[in-house]
């Protein structure tokens, strides 16, 4: 069974002890702690120690998306309690501004592909970029982002292909046209389905989709049947039902 | 993969023959400098929604004095009442940059949007706007600024046209050719044939000539190009991509190797199949002399005068029509050398595939 968490930015914007409160009593077991918002990332390191996650078998951060090339130093020293603690650090490439300092981060730094809105690091060619800059880390694979630069699901395969030994950690969500997330609907659950044998099963999954408390557990489902486990035959197994390896 | 050879296809043809053709060259340069020019002049106006796409001579590269510039605004995206404000700021800033408008067939000059393209392929509701656009988008189509929309459709094209096809995914046939693309390539060939006397009757034979010396060389030149990326599926494709196919039924690798293809212009096509098939230089030479012909007669604006003015009843001892004519003669030629002739695989697709 594949471990399946939210960020919990995606079930609090902004709030990361509402989002951890959310899911607290419920059997899930992989969380990542969203600092999506530079003001976030020094309050929740402040916090980290004081943070109930006994119930979390797998625990990443989500570095800021978007600040100053005068703040990267800092940032990346506030990430160093993460890296210290073994968590994976989540960030996205377009944010960086001098490679270099991300490097001691290691394999626990994933590098996560990009939506359509930016210039970079969409697909396979653009990602080969930034890890020629950054060859240690490892993948971040988002689906909905994929998705919503190339629906056919082929950029995945292809990014699969050449990044599957790096990935450390999925993000799933549908993706809409302005590029916010939303819960996954019937054509991405199909879309994701068609990739879901090149994904090993241990990878986490982490959930972005804006939920409910209440819709926590249907989210979740709904991940489980967009990323079926294959079967030993090679066949993968969906709530009753068996699909065959060629979907895509 | 064995693609259209990374570099210019052409130009090793022409060292391989030891020809040069003035015209083509002349034409590629235009277009390239055209397109800077046009790039310059619809700045800002796309997005990651809407792609600027043009096609004709411009995305041939075979940009000749007179060329028109054929455009679309791809929609793939929210629906946006703004899209049309930017379709009509498209028109008025080409207009003044002195480019000449779109013919008056509607079929360009205005938005385009993708969910007809890919959902509407056959059918009642596939019209001969959607197909022309649909497939001219996939042999004779570039883009300007933003091209996110753009590659996603195509994407989405090839897509469908290989993932719908059972015989090709399925089939146990030893040609791994797609025929569903295929067949609508040669269906979009025969309705501008027919559509070709459509007009003539429709538009009381106004711009005629021009439209038969076209139909002859550039429309016979896509129509046999896209045949050619279709049987590239089988003679240029690599091992691993047919592999993907016949042992996973998976058409990811064979879309990104057609995928190759649709970046590259229709004589760059031609000329990196002579070139990787190792067809007869003659016939390479007939080829290429007969289209430079023609785009240097195109790009006379006499004789293209001339030939846009000519009514079908007065081509009897015309001497532009029959210099024009000449050259598709000489076209015609070696393209049957091709297809039949130089290339015994080559001639079994064909027999196969285009015609029973």
């Amino acid at each position: 069974m594949r471990p399946i968490g939210f960020s919990t930015g995606a079930l609090a914007y902004s709030d990361f002890r509402r989002g951890l409160a959310m899911l607290r009593h419920k059997s899930i077991h992989a969380v990542e702690l969203s600092a999506l918002r530079e003001a976030e990332l020094a309050p929740l390191i402040e916090a980290i120690d004081s943070l109930d996650l006994s119930q979390f078998a797998y625990i990443s951060v989500h570095a800021p998306s978007k600040y100053g090339k005068e703040v990267e130093s800092r940032i990346v020293n506030l990430l160093r309690t993460v890296s210290a603690r073994k968590w994976p650090i989540i960030l996205h490439p377009e944010t960086v501004h001098d490679f270099s300092v991300w490097q001691s981060f290691r394999g626990l730094l994933l590098i996560e592909n990009m939506d359509k809105r930016n210039q970079t690091g969409r697909t396979a060619r653009e990602l080969e970029l930034i890890f020629a800059k950054l060859p240690q880390a490892g993948l971040c694979f988002d689906l909905g982002h994929c998705r919503q630069v190339d629906p056919t699901m082929n950029e995945a395969f292809l990014i699969l292909r050449e990044f599957g030994g790096k990935l450390g950690q999925l993000h799933v969500s549908e993706v809409n046209t302005r590029s916010t997330h939303d819960p996954l609907s019937g054509s991405s659950i199909g879309a994701f389905e068609k990739i879901a044998h090149l994904i090993p099963t241990n990878v986490p999954v982490i959930l972005e989709s804006p939920v409910s408390e209440a819709d926590i557990q249907v989210e979740i489902d709904h991940a489980r049947k967009a990323l079926p486990v294959p079967t030993s035959n090679g066949n993968r197994k969906r709530e009753g039902r068996t699909l065959h390896t060629a979907a895509i | 993969m064995r693609h259209p050879n990374s570099k210019d296809p052409i130009s090793l043809l022409e060292n391989r023959v030891g020809e040069r053709w003035a015209a083509i060259n002349r034409a590629r340069k235009n277009a390239i400098d055209t397109k800077k020019a046009i790039e310059k002049a619809l700045k800002g106006l796309s997005s990651t929604d809407a792609s600027i796409v043009v096609f004709g001579s411009l995305a041939r590269k075979e940009w000749t004095k007179k060329s028109d510039v054929d455009w679309t605004l791809l929609i793939d995206g929210q629906a946006d009442p703004e899209h049309l404000r930017v379709a009509q700021d498209v028109g008025q800033r080409l207009r003044k940059a002195k480019f000449n408008p779109p013919g008056t067939t509607g079929i360009f000059g205005n938005m385009t949007f993708s969910h007809d393209l890919v959902q509407k392929i056959g059918g009642r509701e596939d019209t001969n706007e959607n197909t022309t656009r649909r497939v001219l988008l996939l042999q004779e189509s570039a883009t300007f600024g933003k091209s996110d929309a753009y590659e996603r459709v195509v994407r989405l094209l090839l897509s469908r046209y290989l993932k719908d096809d059972y015989g090709l995914r399925f089939g146990s046939l030893q040609y791994k050719v797609p025929r569903f693309l295929l067949n609508d390539i040669v269906r979009y060939w025969r309705t501008v044939t027919v559509d070709f006397v459509d007009k003539q009757r429709g538009q009381a034979g106004q711009g005629w000539g021009l439209r038969n010396a076209k139909l002859r060389m550039s429309r016979k030149l896509i129509f046999a190009t896209g045949m050619l990326s279709c049987f590239s599926c089988h003679l240029l494709s690599s091992p691993d991509v047919r592999r993907e196919l016949t042992k996973l039924h998976s058409t990811v690798a064979m879309e990104e190797h057609l995928r190759e293809f649709t970046l590259k212009t229709p004589l760059e096509i031609l000329a990196a199949f002579l070139l990787e098939l190792d067809i007869d230089k003659r016939t390479a030479v007939k080829l290429f002399s007969a289209y430079n012909s023609f785009l240097k007669l195109i790009n006379d604006e006499s004789k293209r005068e001339r030939l846009k003015k000519l009514l079908p009843e007065e081509i009897r001892g015309d001497a532009v029509f029959k210099e024009v004519r000449g050259y598709s003669h000489q076209f015609q030629d070696g393209l049957t050398e091709l297809f039949f002739k130089r290339h015994k695989e080559l001639q079994q697709l064909t027999i196969f595939y285009g015609v029973f």
